[in-house]
């Protein structure tokens, strides 16, 4: 059988690098854990059994009386994700145009629009949220201009990707009956562009409902503010009860928004 | 009335793709150009309506040169051009009714069009030329949802909807069997015959080339090799205009009685 295939190449090169691989990725693991042993402060977790029994069970008796609170917080959480998510789909609709090679001729005018969306995508979200507290004040409205801008980011490339993906043939069909650019956008490219274009959108309000959940904690709106708030008083009712509805909406939200992305596409 | 005048192209890789085409076509003819692939029977084509643009000499459209056409009055002599091509290029997600009347967009306003308000003798003319062609049972499906014979018809019903002059098709058949292959020539022969529509189709099948061909114009290398009327066309033509032998694979076969559906 084995004279069937001729014999691979560098056999003993290979053989030797893998070892070589093997043994140094080896050592590093040796050094980490003895680190790790030698360094760590084990007393931590001499009475961690004793703290949990403290906050855990607190955690799964949930405050039912802050249901109304609590439930005031989580819608605010979910606007200023459904705010964000629909100010980054709209805006990223041109600028992915602008990134998506078979759109722009210009090589350099390409590029640039690439890199605007590149480089909004670098900002961390924590970060852009304190910096839109400090420029527009505390607030929901904080959270939903960080939202719409880092989902702006990804929108803006995902739906330049879906641009370039597109059947061209059809655009030189309209082309060739003498459609104009307007009637070519609107007949040969949308129809194949907003259906994936509204299903990426579901996908990060998905996201952006999580990411909004936690907005709060830098003072961004949103249920954040009370997570920031019941953690420091060690209500851990009050904390149980904000966990257990975030992981309702989460869960629902994620449901939906998977059943109706089947049916788009 | 069609006329090459010492029309050449070099593709701006270098590869030409015409070298001194000489060829008046008249109105009502029904020509068919074969050659092997890359013989620029394509090129050929697509010059006509300027969806390549010939670097040297001069085509005239009804005495317009297309070579010197801004990009408006292109669009406008566009409107007068049907094109028909191997992939049909029918919107997959529109219905068959939409990418048939969008064969309008070049004679309606952008607004109008975008927001689908055309007029209704517009509307009647599509649905008209979806009878002619025997689809209009699926004027309301997805383009997707058809065969390529169906679709190959939607996209003929898509430039008659666009009142063309001149019909042009890029190798039509490429993609369907023999049998829908002959439905689809026949649906083009009538409409040329019958609305006295110049059509031009590509064809790299001799018998199909023989069988509905006015007039057959051979390529080879971007030169224009044979022309004349399909009377005195022969399979040493053929073999000339291939330069060697002809072979099965040339041939589309015969036409079976029981025809697509």
């Amino acid at each position: 059988m084995n004279e069937i295939l001729p014999p691979k190449p560098n056999q003993k090169k290979k053989r030797l690098r893998n070892w070589l691989i093997f043994i140094v990725i080896g050592i590093i693991y040796v050094w980490a854990f003895k680190g790790v042993y030698e360094r760590a402060d084990w007393s931590i977790f001499n009475n961690l059994a004793e703290k949990f029994d403290r906050v855990i069970p607190r955690l799964f008796s949930p405050d039912w009386a802050e249901t109304e609170k609590v439930w005031g917080y989580i819608i605010e959480t979910i606007f200023i994700a459904y705010a964000g998510t629909l100010i980054a789909a709209i805006l990223a609709v041109p600028f992915g145009f602008w990134a998506a090679k078979n759109m722009v001729k210009s090589p350099i005018w390409n590029t640039l629009g690439k890199w605007i969306l590149i480089l909004d995508r670098t900002f961390p979200e924590l970060i852009l949220a304190i910096l839109f507290v400090i420029t527009v004040g505390p607030g929901p409205f904080a959270g939903v201009l960080t939202i719409g801008l880092t989902a702006f980011g990804m929108l803006g490339k995902l739906y330049a990707e879906i641009i370039e993906s597109i059947d061209m043939k059809v655009v030189e069909a309209m082309e060739a009956n003498g459609a104009n650019k307007l009637q070519i956008l609107f007949y040969a490219i949308f129809p194949q562009v907003l259906p994936e274009f509204l299903s990426f959108a579901l996908y990060r309000f998905e996201i952006d409902i999580r990411a909004s959940t936690i907005l709060g904690l830098v003072g961004a709106g949103g249920i954040g503010t009370l997570i920031v708030i019941a953690a420091a008083n060690r209500n851990w009712e009050q904390l149980g009860l904000i966990l257990f509805g975030i992981i309702i909406v989460v869960s629902i939200i994620d449901f939906a928004s998977t059943k109706i992305r089947k049916r788009l596409v | 009335m069609i006329t090459f005048k010492n029309l050449s192209l070099v593709y701006p890789n270098g590869t030409p793709g015409l070298k001194d085409v000489n060829v008046t076509i008249n109105e009502g003819e029904f020509v068919v150009i074969v050659g092997l692939s890359g013989a620029g029977k394509s090129t050929f084509i697509r010059s006509i309506n300027r969806m390549v643009s010939p670097t040297e000499g001069e085509l005239y459209l009804d005495d317009e040169n297309v070579l010197e056409l801004g990009s408006k009055s292109l669009r406008k002599l566009r409107t007068k051009v049907g094109m028909i091509f191997q992939n049909y290029n029918l919107v997959n997600r529109s219905s068959v009714f939409k990418n048939t009347i969008s064969g309008r967009l070049g004679h309606t306003g952008t607004l109008r069009s975008i927001f689908n308000l055309y007029p209704k003798e517009d509307k009647v003319k599509a649905y008209e030329n979806l009878k002619r062609v025997n689809i209009e049972n699926y004027i309301y499906q997805r383009a997707d949802q058809l065969s390529g014979g169906q679709q190959q018809r939607v996209s003929i019903a898509r430039v008659l909807t666009q009142d063309p002059k001149l019909i042009l098709a890029d190798e039509p058949v490429a993609s369907l069997d023999p049998p829908t292959s002959h439905q689809v020539m026949q649906y083009l022969k009538r409409i040329n015959r019958e609305d006295n529509i110049t059509t031009i189709v590509n064809l790299h099948f001799i018998d199909m080339a023989m069988e509905y061909a006015d007039r057959i114009i051979g390529m080879r290398d971007g030169e224009v090799v044979f022309d004349g009327p399909v009377s005195e066309v022969s399979e040493s033509t053929f073999e000339q205009i291939y330069n060697r032998p002809i072979r099965e694979d040339d041939l589309r076969g015969s036409e079976s009685n029981d025809g697509e559906e």
